[in-house]
């Protein structure tokens, strides 16, 4: 499943990556902050807090990244240029990911910022969206949204251009043994 | 007026190019979008379920204002246009709004919602890429789903340097333009505006679909959230949303989904720490009343893909800003009929020539040709008919004397034959009067001709029902039918009561003509006994097997004659249908001739309202022929009968792009089974001198046929 997930997921220019676990992905979100920011002294990164960052250290981890900001507001969002959360399924069919949101600071960090890193336990991938749809008592939660690659468009002569309102990279971090 | 705007929308290479371009490109990847996916069975799910919700409206709605209202939504429900805008007005000025982001929403368009903001000094940002050029350029969509797609990026580089700030014509700047000025316009305003593409009524969810992101940032940042959802966007259950997901996208923009779907619920906690306003308008303007009509109730299956005006041969040609309103082409002529009044969709609705293109790719199996010419039916009942086409309807409905006149003509046509092609038989008449193109009427009608071929008696026999073009313009493909079917061993028999199959009047909505040439044809046509009824005309053969019961009963004919209308139906068969019957059954047989090679046009009659295509093809390669297929060669040749003579130029240019594809075969013979398509295809090779044939399949047949 987490291959037709990935082959669907790039399809629509979705970045997926695997890992075998939580140390692997962190080492990954290090290096692709420190590739993608000017230099330590600004908080270009919002990242919002999941069960992923349980038994992190996040002292160290501020240390060593200081450009992370996990106190998120309107502010903070907007100018990240990465915001990274942590989403709650994957659609193996279309290669979507699901971000169900009862705070809107997770949400953020998938509309502002131009680069999107979700995490997405290898778990929660599921071969279609009804069977998803099984999993989410939809009328208890207060937002959700399905999201399938980058922000797009094709509003002008119909080319196809990528980056938008939304992100222009979807990088999908798929971790196992979580 | 439109005839001024169809001549300028023609002359527009950039629209037409951009918008064939794109309608040849969207048929193949739609298709490619459905792989895999049994789309019958899509749009039977979507088309049920959205009937549902036509036939239990009120219900619904309250079934929604109450779940929403749990959620914690605001909800407000309304049928007329300027309560919508006082409800956003009022409840801007209460919360002191300045400015407004809005993300696409057609409702809004409909009751002109930007306009009455700005005039309450309200800044409104359409946020939508394209949306938002077409707001700055002062226009209006072109198109439901791609609303700027008439302009090309130099346009859109003008437009942004006159109304924002300089910036080069380069396709990737301009989006980047876009997304920096419009952040701004988010992070400051007061309020976002969106529509919805589904609300489910079970659980009061709003489901909004976007590729750009722009709905999420207009419902995040801003402090209010208003949603104006149209009731026809209503489905009952949850449930129901998955075939919609599966087909909206796929139809919209061949895309197996969108890039954000997004699921809107309850309000929930603002980032500031206030608790976030969400309404949602539930606007109806005239909808209910579409929902109660018995033909009409059918709009509300429409999912808003805008496939049906990327398939259609006219709006690819001319464009939404003058097929359409608010609301553009085939679907937005019917929905304009409705939201703005029958009035509005006047002149738009005759610009569709019912070729049925649109109904095969309808996620929402709606009839769009079936209900634009009810509502030619409505016009003509609702302002009448001027007096010479009265005149020359009462002709058409008097046999003889029509008859007698169409002999008359083929008399003193005689000196520029050449030029002159009948459209559609009675409205040579209307031709005459204007002293236009003479017709190229047959000197001998196959009606006079047929009492001179000898039938050989058999056991087996059908009635053959000519038509006008056959009987008076092509009787000799009357009489290559004949051959074939006495080589089968079938007489043949010709009541010569029979007439025209009212057609014309139909395809114009004068109803009461149109069921006056039934009840003339059935009564001639049930006086002999006979195995088949058939026809090579597909315009007549449909006319016969689907449309005389239907006439007679909405003109309330009596019982008995709906009976016979019946009878008669079922034994109606197209030509095309028996001849390939008596091919297969080893009845009709061929001689060897050399091999010859042909394209196939599809008549639209035939192929979507008859579903017959392979028959034709089948029968003409085994009397040795050798097919090549043109492209789109199922797309209308542009004859539309009477509609060749409304709008000559559409049809001229749909007939040119025709003779392209044919040209790109490099065959020199076209076969179709239809004799409006032969003189269309026929004429259109004669003006460009082609050395091309085009043929009645029937005829080609014939000619092949093994002796004794
Ligand atoms: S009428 Fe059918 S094809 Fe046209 S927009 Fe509606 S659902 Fe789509
Ligand atoms: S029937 Fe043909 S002309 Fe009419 S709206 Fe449909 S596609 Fe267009």
């Amino acid at each position: 499943m987490f291959e037709l997930f990935k082959q669907k997921a790039e399809a629509i220019n979705a970045e997926v990556h695997y890992f075998n676990s939580k140390a692997e992905a962190i080492d990954f979100i290090k290096d692709l902050i420190a590739k993608n920011t000017q230099g330590t002294s600004t908080k270009e990164v919002v990242w919002h807090e999941s069960p992923f960052l349980d038994g992190v250290d996040k002292d160290s981890l501020l240390k060593e990244v200081p450009q992370i900001e996990f106190n998120i507001d309107q502010n903070s969002a907007s100018s990240a240029k990465i915001g990274i959360n942590e989403v709650d399924y994957g659609i193996a069919e279309t290669g979507s990911i699901v971000e169900i949101s009862d705070s809107i600071f997770k949400r953020l960090c998938s509309i502002l910022p131009e680069i999107h890193i979700a995490i997405l336990p290898l778990n929660r991938i599921e071969p279609t969206l009804e069977e998803v749809m099984k999993k989410i008592p939809i009328s208890k939660i207060p937002y959700m949204t399905i999201i399938s690659g980058p922000s797009r468009t094709a509003d002008i002569e119909r080319v196809l251009t990528i980056g938008v309102h939304g992100p222009e990279r979807l990088l999908i971090l798929v971790v196992d043994n979580l | 007026m439109i005839k001024e705007e169809i001549k300028r929308a023609l002359q527009n290479a950039n629209l037409a190019g951009a918008l064939t371009r794109f309608s040849e490109a969207y048929s193949v990847s739609r298709r490619k979008a459905y792989e895999g996916l049994d789309f019958e069975e899509i749009r039977d799910k979507i088309a049920s379920l959205k009937a549902y919700v036509a036939e239990n409206l009120n219900e619904i709605i309250d079934t929604f204002i109450k779940s929403a209202q749990e959620n914690g939504a605001k909800v407000f429900y309304t049928t007329k246009p300027d309560e919508v805008r006082k409800y956003i007005i009022d409840l801007a000025k209460k919360n002191n709004v300045k400015s407004i982001v809005k993300s696409k929403s057609m409702a809004t368009e409909e009751i002109h919602l930007n306009k009455y903001l700005r005039e309450e000094g309200i800044e409104v940002n359409e946020t939508d890429l394209g949306e938002w050029i077409i707001q700055l350029a002062g226009q209006r969509p072109s198109h439901m789903v791609l609303p700027a797609i008439h302009l090309t990026r130099y346009d859109v580089s003008e437009v942004f340097t006159k109304k924002v700030e300089p910036i080069e014509p380069d396709i990737s700047k301009m989006v980047k333009f876009a997304r920096k000025h419009l952040r701004r316009k988010f992070l400051a305003a007061d309020m976002g505006i969106t529509g919805a593409n589904i609300a489910v009524a079970e659980t009061g969810t709003l489901l909004i679909f976007t590729n750009e992101g722009n709905a999420r940032l207009t419902m995040a940042l801003p402090k209010i959230h208003v949603a104006v959802v149209g009731v026809e966007k209503l489905v009952a259950k949850f449930e129901d949303i998955f075939p919609i997901i599966r087909a909206l996208p796929r139809s919209a923009t061949a895309q197996l989904i969108t890039s954000y779907i997004s699921f809107v619920n309850k309000p929930y906690t603002h980032f500031d720490g206030s608790q976030k306003e969400f309404h949602i308008i539930l606007f109806d303007n005239n909808r209910s009343a579409m929902a109660k009509d018995p033909n009409f109730k059918q709009t509300f299956q429409c999912i808003r893909c805008a496939s049906c005006l990327n398939v259609c041969p006219v709006f690819r040609l001319i464009g939404g800003h003058v097929f359409g309103k608010v609301y553009t082409g085939g679907i937005g002529t019917i929905l304009t009929a409705w939201t703005e009044g029958l009035k509005a969709s006047k002149d738009i609705q005759g610009l569709c020539i019912q070729c049925g293109n649109c109904v095969k790719v309808c996620p929402g199996k709606i009839d769009i040709p079936g209900l634009i010419l009810e509502i030619r039916k409505r016009l003509a009942k609702e302002e009448g008919l001027n007096f010479k086409t009265k005149v020359i309807y009462s002709i058409v409905n008097n046999r003889k004397l029509f008859h007698s006149i169409l002999k008359a003509a083929s008399k003193f046509q005689k000196p520029i034959e050449k030029e002159g092609f009948i459209r559609h038989l009675p409205f040579f008449l209307s031709d005459l009067t204007e002293g236009r193109s003479l017709p190229a009427i047959s000197d001998v009608p196959f009606r006079d001709r047929f009492k001179k071929i000898i039938q050989p008696k058999f056991d087996k026999k059908v009635i053959f029902f000519a038509g006008c073009l056959i009987d008076f313009a092509y009787p000799e493909i009357g009489e290559a039918l004949v051959k074939l079917l006495n080589s089968a061993g079938i007489e043949v028999l010709f009541p010569i009561e029979q007439t025209c199959c009212g057609a014309p009047a139909r395809y114009s909505g004068v109803m009461d003509v149109a069921a006056n040439n039934a009840k003339q044809n059935i009564e001639a046509l049930l006086t002999t006994e006979a195995d088949y009824v058939i026809s090579a005309c597909p315009t007549c053969t449909v006319a016969l097997k689907k449309q005389f019961t239907k006439d007679l009963l909405e003109q309330n004919f009596n019982e008995e004659l709906i009976k016979k209308a019946e009878v008669l139906a079922k034994k109606v068969k197209d030509a095309s249908e028996l001849i390939n019957k008596l091919i297969r059954e080893d009845k009709i047989k061929f001689k060897s001739t050399p091999q010859e090679s042909f394209t196939y046009h599809d008549p639209c009659h035939l192929i979507r309202s008859l579903g017959i295509y392979k028959e034709p093809r089948e029968s003409l390669i085994s009397a040795g022929l050798n097919l090549v297929e043109m492209f789109e060669s199922d797309t209308c040749c542009g004859m539309g009968g009477s509609y060749s003579l409304k709008f000559p130029e559409i049809s001229k240019t749909i007939l040119k792009r025709k003779l392209e594809n044919i040209k790109k075969t490099e065959v020199k013979l076209v076969c179709t089974d239809c004799p409006g398509c032969v003189m269309q295809i026929r004429g259109g090779v004669d003006k460009e001198g082609l050395s091309l044939q085009v043929r009645h399949s029937i005829e080609i047949l014939a000619e092949r046929l093994k002796k004794g």
